[in-house]
C-alpha cells in the first residue's frame, strides 16, 4: 500500500513535470501565454504602422557633397571644368513604390528639394501599407500633365521654380548653380520644359522592401550624383550662357539623368 | 439728563425709501410703510419697483443707445458701454496667377477696419508734431512710394533707405528691404515710434486717438473696443494695406487677351522672360518677385548696408535684398533700397554692364564682368515692357 502511494506520486510527478504547456510565447503579442513554454506558432500581433522615410542626399563622384564655399572650386566635371555648387533646387514626383502583387503605392506626389534646407532633404509617411516592395519609380521634375504655369501658386517652390510662358510656361525641374573655372564665372544648369517640350523623365529601381505588422520603419535614400548630369553618355561642357531655351542640351542633360539617381533602403 | 433722554430715544417710522410714507428721520421700521400700487414692474429696468403692482410707463433702462450697434435698445437712456457692432467682410480676390494672400486668423480684413486704416494711414495724428503721415512716404500717385532718394522724417532727419512701394505688400512673406519684420501688422509699430520718420511714442498716440469721438466710434465699429490701443492701430492699418492690390496693368490686359502689346513691348517682354535679359528668376510670377533676397551686383565689398545680413548674422547674406514687385515700376522711382538709380535707364544700364563682383552676388547674375549685351533698341524695348506694368485704375483710384 505504501509502495503504491509513492508509485502513484512518481508518476503524478513525472507526468506533470513531462507535460510543457503551448501557446505563444512571445511578450509582445496580444496573446501572450506566461505558461507557456513551448510556441504553437499561435501569436497574434497588434499591427503596427510603418513609418516610411524617405531621403534626399547628394554626391560628386560619390563623395559627400557640400554647397560650395566662395572662391573654391572643389569639384570637376568630365569637361575637366573645375566648379562648386552654390543653389540646389528641384522637384522629384510621382514617388511610387510598387509591389510583387502588382499593387502600386503613390507616396508623394510632388517634393521640392533645396539642398541648402535641411527640412527639405527628408519627408515622412505614416502607415506605408504592408507589402512585399520590389521596385521604386520617380519623376525627375513635373510630367506635362503637371507642369502647367500657376498649377502651384500656393506652394513653396512656385515663385523659386517658375518658368515663363514666353519659354513654354510651368516650372523648372532644377536649378543647379555655382562658380566654375574661376570663382567670379557662373554657369546656371536649369531645366525644364523648353518651348513646352517635356524633358521630364521617370527613374525606376530594384528594391527589396519587405514591411509586415511588426515594421515600425523603413527609410529610402534616393541620392543624386551631380557629376553624372554632366556625362554619359553625352559630354556636357558647362558655361555662363544659360540653357533655358537650348533644346539640344535640355535633350541631353534628360539622357545623362538616366545614372544620376539611385535608391539605397536603409 | 435731556442729552441722554434724547440719544435714547430713537424715532420709528416707515424706513423703505421706495414708500410713500417714507420718513427720513425714522431709525426703527414700525411697520407702516404704504406702498404704490403704481411703478414699474420691469425687472429689467434700472428703477424696478418690486412692490408695484400696476405698470406705468416710468421704466427707465441703461444699455446700448448707439441706433447703428446690433444691440441697440432704443428704451435706454444711459449708455453702458455693451453697444456690439457687427462687421461686413472685405474680401479681397485673388488675381489672376496670385498666390492666396497672407491673411492673420486674428485679423480679418472688414470694410470697417479698411476704411478706419485708411483714414489712419493718411492721418498726421500719428506723428509726434501732426506733420506726417504715413502717405506723407507712401503716396499712392507714386505707387504707395515717394519721389525721393531717402525721405525725411519730422525732425528733416534724413535716412538710408528708399521709401518702399506697397504695390501687393499683402502678399510679401517679410517687410522692409532687409526683411526685418514678417507681418504687416508688425511693421506698422516701426515707423510711428522711428526717430527718423514719424518721432512718436504709442502712449502719446493712444492719448490722441482716445480723446477723438470720431476714432473711439470708428474702432467701436470694427473692433468692438472702448480703449483704442496700439494693436488695433497697426491692425486697422495692415486691413488697409491689404486692399492696395494692382493687377490690371495693360500687361495684365494683354495677357487675358484684351489688349495688344507694341512690337517694342513684346520685344521687352522676351528679353525680360528669356536667358537674353534674364529677369525673371527674381522678378516672375505675376507678383513680379520672388519674396526672396538676392545680391544683384550694386557694390563693391565692404558694403555700406549689409542688408539681410544685419537681420540673419550670416556673412553670406551680405548686401541681400528683397527683390521687390515690378508693378508699378515706372511710378516708384528713384529705385534700389537706397534710390541710387533715378530712371529705369539707369537701372537697365546697371544689369546690362552685369553688375559688380562680390562674394554674394547671385549665381543668376549671370553675366557679371561681361553684361547682357543689350543693344540700345533692346534696352528701351525692355523699359518699354517694364511700363506695361503700370496699373493706372491702381494709382489713380479715389
Ligand atoms: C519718413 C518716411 C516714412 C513714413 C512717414 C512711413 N514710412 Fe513706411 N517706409 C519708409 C521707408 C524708408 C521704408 C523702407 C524701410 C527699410 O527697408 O528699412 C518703408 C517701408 C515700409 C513698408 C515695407 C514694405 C515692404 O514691402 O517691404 C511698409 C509696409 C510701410 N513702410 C508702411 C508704413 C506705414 C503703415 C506707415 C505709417 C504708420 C509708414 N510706412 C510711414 C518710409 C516711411
Ligand atoms: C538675382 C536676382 C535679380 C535679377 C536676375 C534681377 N533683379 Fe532686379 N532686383 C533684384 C533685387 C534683390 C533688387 C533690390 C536690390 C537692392 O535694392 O539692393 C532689384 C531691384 C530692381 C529694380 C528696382 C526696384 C525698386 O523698386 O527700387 C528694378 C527696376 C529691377 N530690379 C529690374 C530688373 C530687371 C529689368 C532685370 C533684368 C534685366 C532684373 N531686375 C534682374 C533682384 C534681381
Amino acid at each position: 500500500m505504501k509502495k503504491l502511494l509513492l508509485l502513484s506520486i512518481t508518476i503524478a510527478i513525472t507526468f506533470f513535470a513531462c507535460k510543457k504547456e503551448e501557446g505563444c510565447t512571445d511578450p509582445v503579442a496580444t496573446n501572450f501565454n506566461s505558461n507557456a513554454e513551448i510556441d504553437d506558432g499561435s501569436c497574434e500581433y497588434t499591427p503596427i504602422s510603418t513609418n516610411l522615410t524617405i531621403n534626399f542626399t547628394h554626391t560628386v563622384d560619390a563623395t559627400n557633397f557640400i554647397l560650395g564655399a566662395v572662391g573654391t572650386l572643389p569639384y570637376t566635371n568630365n569637361a575637366g571644368q573645375p566648379y562648386n555648387v552654390k543653389r540646389l533646387w528641384y522637384i522629384i514626383s510621382d514617388i511610387t513604390l510598387h509591389a510583387e502583387d502588382g499593387t502600386s503605392n503613390l507616396i508623394k506626389d510632388i517634393h521640392f528639394i533645396d539642398a541648402s534646407e535641411v527640412s527639405t532633404l527628408s519627408f515622412i509617411t505614416n502607415d506605408l501599407e504592408d507589402n512585399n516592395y520590389t521596385s521604386i519609380s520617380y519623376t525627375m521634375g513635373l510630367n506635362p500633365t503637371k507642369n502647367i504655369s500657376n498649377a502651384y501658386v500656393n506652394e513653396d517652390f512656385h515663385s523659386k521654380m517658375f518658368w515663363p510662358e514666353f519659354i513654354g510656361g510651368g516650372y523648372h525641374y532644377m536649378k543647379l548653380e555655382g562658380n566654375f573655372n574661376d570663382s567670379i564665372t557662373f554657369y546656371n544648369t536649369h531645366t525644364g520644359p523648353t518651348n513646352g517640350e517635356d524633358y521630364s523623365f521617370i527613374h525606376t529601381d530594384i528594391i527589396t522592401l519587405v514591411t509586415t505588422e511588426t515594421t515600425s520603419e523603413a527609410i529610402i535614400s534616393i541620392n543624386m550624383e551631380i557629376n553624372n548630369w554632366y556625362q554619359n553618355p553625352n559630354s556636357i561642357t558647362i558655361s555662363n550662357n544659360g540653357i533655358m531655351e537650348n533644346m539640344p542640351i535640355q535633350m541631353q542633360m534628360k539622357q545623362n539623368g538616366s545614372d544620376v539617381f539611385s535608391t539605397l533602403i536603409n | 439728563m435731556f442729552a441722554i433722554l434724547y440719544s435714547c430715544k430713537k424715532e420709528e417710522g416707515c424706513t423703505d425709501p421706495v414708500a410713500t410714507n417714507f420718513n427720513s428721520d425714522a431709525e426703527i421700521d414700525d411697520g407702516s410703510c404704504n406702498y404704490p400700487a403704481e411703478g414699474c414692474t420691469d425687472s429689467t429696468a434700472s428703477n424696478y419697483n418690486p412692490y408695484a403692482i400696476l405698470s406705468t410707463n416710468t421704466c427707465e433702462y441703461i444699455g446700448c443707445t448707439d441706433s447703428t450697434a446690433d444691440n441697440y435698445n432704443i428704451y435706454a437712456i444711459y449708455d453702458d458701454g455693451s453697444c456690439e457692432f457687427s462687421t461686413t467682410p472685405y474680401i479681397i480676390e485673388t488675381p489672376f496667377g496670385f498666390p492666396n494672400m497672407i491673411i492673420p486668423d486674428n485679423n480679418p480684413t472688414t470694410i470697417e477696419g479698411v476704411l478706419l486704416g485708411e483714414k489712419l494711414f493718411h492721418d498726421k495724428i500719428l506723428s509726434g508734431d501732426e506733420s506726417q503721415s504715413c502717405s506723407s512716404c507712401h503716396q499712392k500717385e507714386l505707387g504707395f512710394s515717394d519721389g525721393n532718394r531717402f525721405s525725411a522724417g519730422i525732425d528733416g532727419i534724413i535716412g538710408s533707405r528708399n521709401a518702399s512701394t506697397l504695390t501687393n505688400s499683402g502678399w510679401n512673406t517679410s517687410f522692409n528691404w532687409d526683411g526685418s519684420v514678417s507681418s504687416l501688422e508688425e511693421q506698422a509699430f516701426e515707423p510711428v515710434v522711428n526717430p527718423i520718420e514719424m518721432h512718436n511714442t504709442w502712449a502719446n498716440v493712444e492719448t490722441k486717438l482716445n480723446a477723438n469721438g470720431e476714432y473711439l466710434q470708428l474702432f467701436k465699429e470694427a473692433f468692438n473696443i472702448n480703449y483704442i490701443d496700439s494693436n488695433h492701430v497697426v491692425m486697422a492699418i495692415a486691413q488697409f494695406e491689404r486692399t492696395l492690390v494692382s493687377a490690371n496693368s495693360k500687361f495684365d490686359r494683354y495677357i487675358e487677351g484684351n489688349e495688344q502689346l507694341s512690337a517694342s513691348e513684346l520685344s521687352g517682354y522676351a528679353i525680360f522672360n528669356s536667358e537674353k535679359g534674364d529677369c525673371f528668376h527674381c522678378h516672375g510670377t505675376q507678383l513680379f518677385m520672388d519674396n526672396d533676397f538676392h545680391n544683384n551686383g550694386l557694390d563693391h565689398e565692404p558694403f555700406l548696408d549689409i542688408g539681410l545680413a544685419s537681420i540673419t548674422n550670416n556673412p553670406a547674406d551680405n548686401g541681400k535684398f528683397k527683390t521687390p514687385t515690378l508693378r508699378n515700376i515706372e511710378h516708384t522711382a528713384p529705385y534700389m533700397h537706397d534710390g541710387r538709380f533715378s530712371t529705369l535707364e539707369e537701372v537697365v544700364a546697371h544689369y546690362n554692364s552685369g553688375g559688380i563682383y562680390s562674394s554674394t552676388i547671385d549665381p543668376n547674375m549671370k553675366k557679371v564682368g561681361i553684361g547682357l549685351q543689350l543693344t540700345e533698341q533692346e534696352k528701351a524695348d525692355l523699359i518699354a515692357y517694364l511700363k506695361t506694368l503700370t496699373d493706372s485704375d491702381f494709382l489713380e483710384k479715389k
